[in-house]
């Protein structure tokens, strides 16, 4: 064997690992997980708030329309029923004028 | 075919002015009168805006439980009203083309007042059977012009029924007020009849 050929065999010597190289990898993978998960989770989270505000908001506008709407619809209808009861009031005052003047 | 086509047809045609003449609308051209009036209101509530307004209508006031109750069945609401400053702003034509939509066999004139003073007033009844389908009031003064039409099944009487609310006045009380300023006979009964509504 050749002096080259022996330091060859010893370069490509297997070797045993160390007693927690396992655990160690295993360790280092679930960290990674947890930050890229964490990053995820907090994007997910607040796009979910941010649909949640802008459905509310959304509802909340919805809602002061309808209201806006709505008191606008009663006052018509309170005018409209003011002027429909007013003149039907003259018109039977006026019925009854005529009638006590032919009697 | 040709045969039940042809009566189908026939029937279609026949009934048509029956149904023109219960379909009544304010016409068009009285929005051109607001431009020369000194105030004038406008209000338009059809079904969907009546069920609207409804629900804003509180059950514990009195006065809106009442209309509220009222307008439970109606079709809807329109009123036209202008005031001008002068005589002569609006002319007899506006006024004929309101009436020519009452002249249909199913609307009837229930009240026709004309004063010296060149008031003008017409209620007009629509019937659908023994029911009554609408209510329309046509005012015509020297200086305003008033219509109202009232789409739906309603007498004149449930309107009056709201006299003394809604800053509508009350005939009962009015008519005794006269009564009273004129010292008829039937003034003292009032006093009466007052009296024991007091007690």
């Amino acid at each position: 064997m050749t002096p080259f050929e022996e330091a060859l065999k010893q370069a490509l010597e297997r070797q045993e690992p160390a007693a927690d190289f396992t655990a160690r990898v295993l360790a280092r993978s679930a960290s990674e997980d947890t930050k890229a998960g964490g990053w995820f989770g907090a994007w997910r989270l607040g796009a979910v708030a941010a649909a949640l505000l802008i459905a509310a908001g959304g509802a909340a506008y919805q809602r002061h329309e309808h209201d806006v709407r709505g008191i606008a619809a009663k006052r018509k209808l309170i005018l409209a029923v003011r002027i429909a009861g007013s003149k039907l009031h003259e018109v039977r005052q006026r019925v009854a004028e005529s009638a006590e003047v032919e009697q | 075919m040709k045969n039940s086509i042809l009566k189908m047809a026939i029937i279609a045609v026949s009934l048509s002015p029956v149904w023109a003449a219960e379909d009544f609308k304010l016409p068009i051209n009285l929005d051109k009168l607001a431009e020369r009036a000194k105030e004038s209101v406008d209000v338009t509530l059809d079904s969907s805006m009546l069920q609207l307004a409804s629900g804003f209508l509180s059950r514990d006031d009195p006065d809106e439980a009442q209309v509220k109750k009222m307008i439970g069945k109606l079709k809807g609401i329109y009123v036209r009203s202008f005031e001008f400053d002068k005589e002569g702003q609006y002319s007899m034509n506006d006024v004929q083309a309101i009436r020519a939509q009452l002249k249909g066999p199913n609307w009837s004139r229930i009240v026709g007042v004309k004063s010296i003073k060149g008031e003008n007033t017409e209620v007009y009844l629509l019937k659908n059977g023994d029911q009554i389908g609408g209510i329309v009031l046509l005012d015509a003064e020297p200086k305003e012009l008033t219509i109202v039409h009232v789409d739906g099944p309603i007498s004149p009487e449930e309107l009056s029924r709201l006299g003394g609310h809604m800053g509508i006045p009350n005939m009962g009380k009015e008519k005794k007020r006269t009564r009273r300023e004129s010292g008829t006979p039937d003034a003292k009964e009032d006093e009466r009849d007052d009296e024991q509504a007091e007690k």
